[in-house]
């Protein structure tokens, strides 16, 4: 059976500084998957190497059994999987319609196509505003996504990564920055739109992870010292060494 | 061999003098990101100056205060215009840099007209220093050279042995850290442009004399010191360094050697066309080394930027 | 969004408002040349059409793809060069060729040179593609006067457009007939490169400008969305390169050179390149300006340069970008509260800047005179330029404008602030 992700021995040095030092991980279809770890495990890292915006020294990466050697992102993102960015990466000077309307264009069929008129297409334009709808932005439809506050521009980047209709979407550190009911808002968008999708988060707020996150992952140095659900890793010695016993206990 | 001699030390002028130009701009390059369009047109303020100045008060104190000045002028520029347009991004950076380019050039043009101005090599130096098998090598492109070199090691000592050179190479690389460890990188920033333009402001009044004071003079050099600091690599010294030396020989060497493509391919074996008036191939067959000896710096930086975009000297991107 | 697409206002989903402007714009352009009927005025109006096509093209890569070329001047040269070829060929073969159809080939050519000179130069955004630009760009002027046989050398090429097949009887040997085929194109290359922006290509060349990186996340090669507009750039520079071609019916070395492509950059950062007018005010305003300031004095390539170094540091927007901030206030319907708070500034400012001027113009009659002529004449009046009267009048009156204006400001920004909040203005 394909796993919907699959990483073997995934390694990234730069020069003599190993960043990931072999990962191995299988992610299933429809499976929500979270890592998490200590600052400078190499979360980000993995994340870059999984969606191809840098290539690994050593090691494969899988998506639905297909090996992305080679590959760069657009290729990736074609292939259905779609990543969000730990800083807010969307497009400031366009409209937050526009931004969610090219985020659509490829995957409704547009490509390259410079002979047909985007005002004219209704699929498009009631798309655009149906995810605009999801993501509660609506109010804000017209205005340029650079003015939107912290968390709308979070609740943007999240709509961005969906709109394609990848069914792998990745989330880096969707909640950073944000306050308790921010997070609880982003929490339940994130459970509403990844539903029938495989999702694989990068996060810090234990809380938001326990709560969303099939399986666990821990990412100690650049490896993977424990997999598993919620109560098995919370469970884990190792794990709980690697916080210092602090952070898993005190959130709860 | 006798001509190889000369057009080496013609070469090494020409070479040095860009360097001049380049190494004020590679430096103000990456530690600011502002490729400074105006560069050249500070180097012929130098000119103009040192011929104003030299009018009242001889070469020799054209030499000491031109820069000076064109450097204040200089740091002027970068404090109360540069810093204002930096907000508005790279690109406006460079259109203001491009403006005051144009702007310059109207301006000197309005001082001191259209025409070339009689700025002359000092007397104490006019006179020829040796020759080989006839031409005469004057002693004024040799001090041309040691000017040059001078410099070059003046540079080099004060970038890599003292602290103000060291914090300004960490700057480079890093501004935000530096300023957090409480320098004053805004006030590094206005030096460094004003010393690059100084230096710019030298070349300008010792290649005055030689190479003629008029108004389009830095258009003729502008683009030539972007084809320069490209291919030596933005923000490497060395980069410039050898890659001023390089167009200096490549222009100096084409620009005699009457090589004509014609020659080449009757070698390869194509036939001249017999009606040569007309033939629209004709071109070929008329092109000489010394022609494209202008364009073959850009034929060069095309080639670097594709295969090389960091330039020859410096490792990451552009 | 709902409701029927057909309905009596809207016939085939357009309505009104949207074709308003092109309709008022078709009218005016026919009507120009009944308003200003003298030649060289026509001249100027077929250089402004020209003017407008090549920088509404160079926009589409930088205000729309955030790429800076400075050698786009090429791509207009070469359709021009093309464009003068085919004109001789028709000539010598009597192909039955129609003189409106010659800026196609201006525009293929166009095409063509950037497909080239695209495939390479379009990896990369930013300074490595401005620096390729300018390369390429003196490396093919060079050319232009090494290739003698295509390019013409230091004389360039000519061609007469008078020997296309006659449409409708007319042979274009007036300059208004010239104009109108000009006119047409005109109309027919802004509506192309209007309906451009409103493509995929279009929307998506936007989007790789703010953020690349985003770009290749939502399936698009930033390479190629970059391709796209560099070569669709490239065959409208080609077309206005033709229309160029049939106007002056020769091309010279001069059109591809270094001069003309900053020449359109100024161009376009000063009309506003962030606006799809903002080029086409720019085209405009500065033909009138270098047609007039030409005309009276010489230190017109002064006064643009601190024009253009002005706005770079106060306006950057452009003058699209000055009239745009007004939007707010039009929105709020308080426009009217800012009319007599600028009908104030208008003598300062025209005082001050005339003031300024003149003593720009009085130094550079002092300084380059042949000696012993100190008579000059500035805005009508003759006096000598040495007179320390003048000098004083000059000089005085200047300072009174400036000081007036500034006086002004504080007014300017209470009114502007009224326009533009919803309380303000309420007496």
């Amino acid at each position: 059976m394909n796993h919907a992700l699959e990483l073997s021995d995934l390694k990234k040095s730069y020069g003599k500084a190993e960043i990931i030092r072999g990962v191995d991980l299988k992610i299933d279809k429809g499976e929500r998957h979270a890592i998490i770890g200590p600052n400078g495990a190499g979360k980000s890292t993995l994340f870059n190497l999984i969606t191809r915006r840098m290539a690994p020294t050593e090691g494969k990466v899988h998506l639905h059994g297909q090996d992305l050697h080679g590959f760069v992102p657009f290729k990736v993102n074609r292939m259905g999987l779609s990543r969000s960015f730990q800083i807010s990466n969307i497009f400031p000077r366009l409209s937050v319609f526009e931004n969610v309307r090219c985020a659509l264009l490829y995957s409704m069929g547009f490509k390259y196509s410079f002979w047909t008129l985007v005002d004219r297409s209704k699929p498009l334009t009631e798309a655009a505003d149906a995810i605009i709808e999801q993501i509660n932005l609506t109010s804000r439809r017209d205005l340029p996504a650079g003015v939107l506050s912290y968390a709308e521009q979070r609740a943007l980047e999240i709509g961005l990564t969906i709109a394609g209709g990848a069914d792998v979407v990745m989330l880096d550190e969707p909640t950073a920055g944000m306050s308790n009911t921010e997070t609880d808002y982003i929490v339940d968008l994130i459970r509403k739109v990844t539903i029938g999708k495989t999702l694989v988060m990068v996060e810090h707020d234990m809380g938001v992870v326990f709560g969303l996150a099939d399986r666990i992952s821990v990412l100690v140095y650049g490896q993977i010292v424990a997999t598993g659900t919620p109560e098995e890793v919370r469970a884990n010695p190792k794990v709980q060494e690697a916080y210092l016993g602090t952070a898993i206990t005190a959130e709860h | 061999m006798d001509l190889i001699l000369v057009n080496l030390i013609d070469g090494l002028v020409t070479g040095l003098l860009l360097f001049m130009l380049s190494a004020g701009l590679t430096l103000i390059f990456s530690m600011m990101g502002v490729l400074n369009f105006a560069h050249a047109s500070f180097y012929m303020l130098g000119a103009y100056f040192g011929y104003q100045i030299s009018q009242y008060m001889g070469f020799w104190m054209a030499l000491l205060f031109a820069p000076i000045i064109v450097g204040i002028f200089g740091a002027g520029v970068e404090r109360y215009g540069l810093r204002r347009v930096h907000q508005h991004g790279h690109v406006a950076e460079l259109i203001f840099t491009f403006g005051l380019a144009l702007l310059i050039e109207e301006a000197v043009q309005f001082f001191w007209g259209k025409s070339q101005v009689p700025f002359m090599v000092p007397e104490a130096l006019d006179f020829a220093l040796f020759s080989i098998s006839g031409n005469a090598i004057p002693a004024y492109k040799v001090f041309m050279i040691f000017i040059a070199i001078g410099i070059f090691a003046g540079l080099l000592y004060v970038l890599t042995k003292t602290r103000i050179g060291m914090i300004i190479q960490a700057a480079l690389s890093f501004p935000r850290t530096v300023e957090a460890l409480g320098h004053n990188v805004p006030l590094i920033f206005m030096c460094v442009f004003g010393v690059g333009t100084a230096l710019a402001a030298v070349a300008g009044v010792i290649a005055g004399p030689v190479l003629g004071t008029f108004p389009g003079m830095a258009f003729v050099l502008g683009s030539i010191v972007f084809v320069t600091i490209v291919i030596g690599g933005l923000g490497s010294l060395w980069g410039a360094l050898f890659a001023s030396l390089l167009i200096g020989w490549m222009t100096t060497f084409a620009a005699s050697y009457n090589v004509g493509l014609a020659d080449i391919l009757t070698a390869i074996g194509i036939s001249k066309p017999a009606d040569m008036a007309n033939s629209p191939w004709r071109d070929f067959w008329q092109i000489t080394l010394s022609q494209i000896g202008p364009i073959l710096p850009y034929l060069l930086m095309v080639l670097t930027l594709i295969f090389r975009p960091h330039g020859l000297f410096r490792k990451g991107g552009l | 969004m709902t409701g029927t697409t057909h309905s009596f206002s809207r016939p085939f989903g357009i309505s009104l408002r949207t074709v308003m402007p092109w309709l008022v714009a078709t009218i005016v352009l026919l009507l120009l040349p009944f308003v200003f009927s003298a030649n060289s005025t026509i001249t100027v109006m077929n250089q402004m059409a020209i003017t407008i096509i090549f920088a509404l093209a160079y926009n589409m890569l930088l205000g729309q793809g955030g790429m800076l070329s400075f050698g786009h001047a090429v791509f207009m040269g070469i359709g021009g060069v093309f464009a003068v070829h085919v004109m001789s060929y028709v000539e010598v073969s009597g192909a039955p060729l129609p003189l409106p159809l010659l800026p196609i080939f201006g525009g293929l050519a166009g095409l063509i040179l950037a497909c080239i000179i695209g495939s390479f130069s379009t990896r990369q955004a930013g300074t490595v593609f401005a620096m390729i630009s300018l390369g390429v760009g003196e490396l093919i002027a060079a050319c232009s006067l090494i290739f003698v046989a295509f390019f013409g050398g230091e004389t360039g090429v000519s061609a007469d457009r008078t020997y296309g097949l006659p449409v409708f009887g007319v042979e274009f040997l007036r300059q208004s007939e010239v104009y109108y085929l000009i006119a047409g194109w005109l109309l027919l290359s802004v509506l192309l490169m209007y309906l451009y922006t409103r493509t995929p290509m279009g929307r998506m060349a936007n989007a790789v400008r703010d953020n690349p990186e985003r770009a290749e996340f939502l399936g698009y090669s930033a390479r190629w969305v970059r391709f796209y507009s560099f070569i669709f750039s490239g065959f409208f520079a080609g077309i206005a390169g033709g229309l160029f071609a049939l106007n002056y019916e020769i091309m010279t070395t001069e059109n591809m050179s270094l001069v003309q492509s900053g020449k359109i950059l100024l161009i376009t950062f000063l009309g506003g390149m962030g606006f799809f007018v903002g080029p086409i005010i720019g085209a405009i305003v500065f033909t009138l300006l270098t047609t007039v300031l030409s005309r009276y004095t010489e230190l017109g390539a002064l006064y643009i340069g601190t024009i253009f170094v002005l706005t770079v540091m106060y306006c950057p927007r452009g003058l699209a970008g000055l009239l745009m901030m007004h939007e707010p206030a039009y929105r709020l319907g308080k426009l009217r509260l800012l009319i007599t708070p600028y009908l104030k500034l208008v003598i300062p400012v025209t005082v001050a800047v005339l003031g300024s001027a003149a003593v720009f113009e009085m130094l550079f009659h002092v300084r380059h005179a042949p000696p012993g002529d100190h008579k000059m004449g500035l805005y009508g009046i003759t006096f000598d330029s040495h007179s320390p009267v003048a000098w004083g009048v000059v000089i005085i009156v200047t300072l009174a404008a400036i000081a007036v204006t500034r006086a002004l400001v504080p007014q300017i920004n209470d009114a502007w602030h009224d326009a533009n909040t919803v309380e303000g203005g309420a007496k």
